[in-house]
């Protein structure tokens, strides 16, 4: 998929164009109720952390289960300004990317000295202790209480755009750096780190490079979560469920190692995980709510089991299973 | 495949545009109300048994409503799953698609106080009658002062949880008098307030507060925190948990041999049925804060606890079942000082100016402290005895003697 996407001499691809294009209209087609605009916010949140995710794990090989002490420090980087200095937390989305780089460098001069499952639970491990250090010391982070913050507007059509801005930011990131010989680096690194390192690849610095544009997106992703939600509090910023795992089951039904992947991944797990909490949105009788989680489980391992390139990583299984008749076969 | 792809998205969208839609339709004459608390995940406990009490409700309501020919009152249940950023996203649904008059519910603190935010800033009038963090009805933590009572649209039936324990001083100092306290709670808004504010009353009886530990909920092996407990040999044991830490830190307290003169639970999960069911002989004897008991002299409290019992079974409901029972006939009130104006500015007013009675309690929301729009309640204490969870203090409403001192050893044997 990676090579396929070089192919292409813009950076910016006709189809893509055509995306970027239908996102940006879509609220003016639809008119939608701010509940619906309000999951497509989140929807870009979790784009973003998605494709963040996908660079590091699944371009380069860092399977992170700790993306949530990225994404907690950039939202908590807003959220402090304003508890501490009354400064509005829309700084936050100018901060929290870089304060993420400087936690990712930190940790990563610990977590990149193990490898595999080893680095897996190293990151694992280090948002668990951002978690309960936050928790902790009420004196720096208001602890448990968390931090409240009146949101700018009720609307939420610019918390869209700002968010698809982002979103769409994130994914040319990797793109662009996918293209670039940084980018083969990176899928020496993930497919054999000694044969990489034997080539005079220098493997830490690229892990390195890799990990301070993931995290910059992970902790942007935090800090416009912060500005969006107006509260946050350790427990839901720095979770290893809500938000660690997710961002890797987000990454894994779009298609890690894909571009658009964690995107499609994003839409699927907050339209599943919304269409069961709300019965259908009102449809089912209630005890389907009862299943929400269930269904993103099932969905999960069905994607798993089945197709194990993901959604766009395996399109073309999907597309075979639905019997569509792939024209374009013969010809290439 | 083009229009394959095409028509699927179609499909998809009109799925999407009809399901939205299908919620509000429902119900057209009724006056809609809705109801945000959590039904699954951790706390489904909790909301299960307020979800029932207000259907309980509402049964009654109606039934008197159809008899003057009034509309009748639906309640919309919203999923908060516990989590605050659920809640937040539940509460919008509520106001923006359902477009209700007003929102009750709110169990969890800080899921309760997210909702609230947002509650506020549509100027939707949100009726707590769970989610007990202080800064609820702090008008203070909106960006208002305590003058703003007309710009503040959240209101509590239920006591903040600073006062949850204030029953409880006077059984403390007049019967225990313990010297020494370890108090261990979840590390939540509820957890750390509790604590904060128990700690508090134990400077205030001359308590010497050993230890202050939290935990995460969810947790299940609590041996190394009890072994803390119990080197520093507390008198007391104050606890602040949700019922299934509840269950699980008395049943290994009692494996760990953890005897203090008393366990004291801070409400929550402790005066649940479920306590009893999971800790089994460890919720023997066990105390708690409690706002509410069904032996109490309140018109209509016991009629509440047998016709909760005869229509879904079990020990009945404690005191959050209570708080949603009452909730709901203050919602019924208000809309009926309404006077068939139905906007939610009429609402706020009405509710400004409730003055009722409840099978919980007085309900009036005053301004006291920081707080405005709160209602002021007394706190009891109730013990788990023979099985069956008995009113103990104060004194003069009790309904049963309470057992103190406890021999440990032989209730757990027996």
């Amino acid at each position: 998929m990676a090579k396929k996407s070089t192919k292409d001499t813009a950076l910016v691809s006709k189809k893509e164009w055509m995306i970027i294009l239908g996102l940006v209209v879509l609220p003016f087609v639809f008119n939608f109720s701010t509940y619906v605009q309000g999951l497509l916010v989140i929807m870009m949140i979790w784009v973003m952390l998605g494709t963040s995710w996908n660079l590091l794990a699944g371009y380069t090989g860092l399977v992170s289960f700790g993306h949530a002490a990225y994404f907690g420090i950039g939202a908590y980087t807003g959220g402090l300004l304003f508890f501490h200095f009354h400064i509005s937390p829309w700084w936050g989305l100018l901060l929290g990317g870089p304060a993420a780089v400087i936690l990712g460098y930190l940790l990563g001069i610990m977590v990149f000295r193990l490898r595999g499952p080893y680095f897996a639970l190293g990151t694992l491990a280090s948002a668990e202790i951002l978690r309960i250090v936050f928790g902790e010391e009420e004196w720096l982070t208001n602890g448990h209480n968390g931090i409240l913050y009146i949101t700018t507007w009720t609307t939420k059509y610019p918390y869209y755009f700002i968010g698809l801005v982002l979103a769409l930011g994130s994914i040319f990131t990797v793109k662009a750096v996918m293209r670039a010989k940084a980018g083969y680096y990176f899928l020496s690194i993930r497919e054999d780190e000694d044969a990489a390192q034997a080539l005079g690849i220098d493997t830490m610095k690229y892990k390195n490079i890799s990990t301070v544009l993931s995290t910059f997106w992970a902790g942007t992703a935090g800090a416009f979560y912060m500005i969006y939600m107006g509260f946050i509090d350790p427990e839901v910023v720095f979770a290893l469920h809500n938000i660690s795992i997710i961002t890797i089951l987000v990454g894994i039904i779009g298609g890690v190692g894909t571009i658009w992947g964690p995107a499609l991944g994003a839409a699927v797990m907050v339209f599943v995980q919304e269409f069961f909490r709300s019965a259908f949105f009102g449809l089912a009788p209630s005890w389907v709510s009862r299943l929400h989680a269930l269904a993103f489980g099932l969905l999960v391992i069905f994607v798993i089991l089945y197709l194990a390139g993901g959604i766009v990583g395996d399109w073309d299984i999907i597309r075979k299973a639905l019997r569509f008749k792939r024209k374009t076969e013969i010809a290439e | 495949m083009k229009y394959i792809k095409t028509l699927l998205i179609l499909i998809l969208t009109a799925a999407l545009m009809i399901g939205i839609n299908g919620c509000g339709k429902k119900g057209h004459p009724q006056l809609k109300v809705g109801v945000l608390l959590p039904l699954t995940g951790s706390m489904a406990n909790f909301g299960e048994m307020e979800r029932n009490a207000f259907e309980l409700a509402k049964a009654k309501i109606n039934a008197e409503r159809a008899k003057a020919g009034m509309d009748s009152i639906q309640f919309i249940y919203e999923d908060d799953t516990g989590k605050p950023d659920v809640g937040r996203a539940a509460m919008e649904k509520l106001i923006n698609v359902n477009k209700v008059l007003m929102v009750t519910g709110g169990y969890s603190s800080s899921v309760t106080f997210t909702a609230a935010a947002v509650a506020q800033q549509y100027r939707t009038p949100f009726l707590v009658n769970t989610g007990s963090v202080d800064k609820i009805t702090e008008p203070e933590a909106f960006n208002l002062t305590t003058n703003d009572g007309d710009k503040f649209y959240i209101y509590r039936l239920n006591p903040p949880v600073s006062e949850y324990a204030s029953g409880l001083e006077g059984l403390l100092a007049e019967v225990v008098k313990p010297k020494s306290v370890f108090i261990i709670h979840e590390n939540t808004a509820f957890g750390t307030k509790g604590a904060k504010a128990f700690q508090k009353s134990a400077d205030k009886l001359g308590i010497k507060v050993l230890g202050v530990q939290s935990y995460s909920s969810g947790t299940i092996d609590f041996k190394p925190l009890l072994s803390q407990v119990k080197k520093a040999n507390p008198d007391l044991v104050y606890m602040i948990s949700y019922v299934m830490d509840a269950a699980q830190i008395m049943k290994q307290a009692r494996e760990l041999n953890l005897k203090p003169k008393l366990f004291v639970g801070a409400g929550a999960g402790f005066t649940m049925p479920a306590f009893k069911e999971n800790a089994g002989v460890a919720s023997r004897r066990v105390c708690s804060a409690t706002l509410w008991h069904k032996a109490l002299p309140i018109k209509g409290a016991k009629e509440f606890n047998d016709a909760f019992i005869a229509k879904y079974g079990g020990d009945g409901p404690d005191y959050h079942g209570a708080e949603a029972y009452s909730a709901a006939f203050v919602v019924d009130n208000v809309l009926k000082r309404c006077k068939g104006k139905y906007d939610k500015e009429t609402v706020k007013k009405a509710l400004d100016a409730t003055d009722m009675m409840t099978v919980f309690g007085p309900v009036k929301f005053q301004a006291y402290g920081k707080k405005i729009h709160q209602n002021k309640m007394a706190t009891y204490v109730v013990q788990w005895i023979h099985g069956d969870l008995k009113l103990i203090w104060p004194k003069n409403l009790a309904n049963a003697q309470f057992e103190y001192p406890i021999n440990w050893d032989k209730i757990w044997a027996e």
